[in-house]
């Protein structure tokens, strides 16, 4: 039992090494939070449907709570699963339909370059904005 | 298992190009989504530039397909991830009916959400 099971392991570590699998399993994780994202998304922006009532105060004052700095940093979060599934679909398609198995490692590393700058453009485009507000506010 | 188990004779390729195709298009209405909610803190995203958007039918039979096809590469995407356990028929039958009702109705509260516009 004990062997099976450390064999089990060594041979799961193994297979984790390989570039592909990596981008496999963050594909998955990535695309399961972005589909549950989803459904939030679209149960937040329902306080629209108010607007007749109270002329879009209830979704103004959401978007208020959502521009908040903590929901920022969660923003921010979302964008890097949005990235990492966007730049690997990328990937797919490539490797599917344009002979990129022959490249997908490479690929892979595209993937993850590309993304680390794109997030910290990103960065930069969430939070210079609340900094401009912040110095707005102060002066 | 529960794949095979459900419509044997499919071969799950239309639903692999429709990933695909979805999946594509995603990517260019998500870079517009972007820009749009990003650009500066309130745009896009304020109650006033929603309702100017919304008086056009463009803009709305863009939010419409997007929940769609949003939706169906969302739930198409939980599917495959269902489709790689080896798990009982009725539990496959009844996790699809999850999705299939899940997607139905978010996909209405979405188009509500558009079309009290």
């Amino acid at each position: 039992m004990s062997m099976y099971q450390s064999s089990w392991t060594k041979v799961m570590m193994r297979y984790h090494r390989f570039a592909g699998s990596w981008a496999w399993i963050l594909h998955r994780i990535s695309g399961l939070a972005l589909t549950a994202y989803i459904f939030m998304h679209i149960i937040a922006l329902s306080n629209l449907q108010k607007w007749k009532s109270d002329k879009g105060v209830a979704f103004d004052e959401e978007m208020a709570l959502f521009s908040r700095p903590f929901f920022l940093v969660i923003e921010w979060l979302l964008f890097a699963f949005v990235l990492y599934h966007t730049l690997n679909g990328i990937r797919i398609v490539l490797v599917d339909f344009a002979n990129g198995a022959r490249y997908h490692k490479q690929l892979h590393y595209a993937v993850l370059a590309i993304g680390v700058v794109a997030f910290l453009v990103m960065g930069y485009v969430i939070f210079s904005h609340q900094v401009n507000k912040t110095v707005a506010m102060l002066f | 298992m529960s794949y095979k188990n459900l419509g044997s004779k499919n071969s799950g390729a239309p639903g692999w190009l429709f990933q695909r195709i979805t999946g594509i298009v995603l990517i260019v209405a998500m870079v517009g989504h972007y820009i749009l909610m990003h650009y500066t803190p309130t745009s896009g995203h304020s109650f006033a530039s929603t309702f100017e958007r919304m008086q056009n039918p463009l803009w709305k039979v863009f939010y419409l397909s997007f929940v769609v096809v949003g939706i169906y590469h969302g739930l198409n995407g939980v599917w495959g991830v269902v489709r790689d356990f080896k798990i009982k028929k009725w539990l496959s039958i009844t996790i699809l009916g999850f999705i299939l009702i899940a997607g139905i109705s978010f996909a209405v509260f979405g188009f509500m959400n558009v079309l009290s516009f």
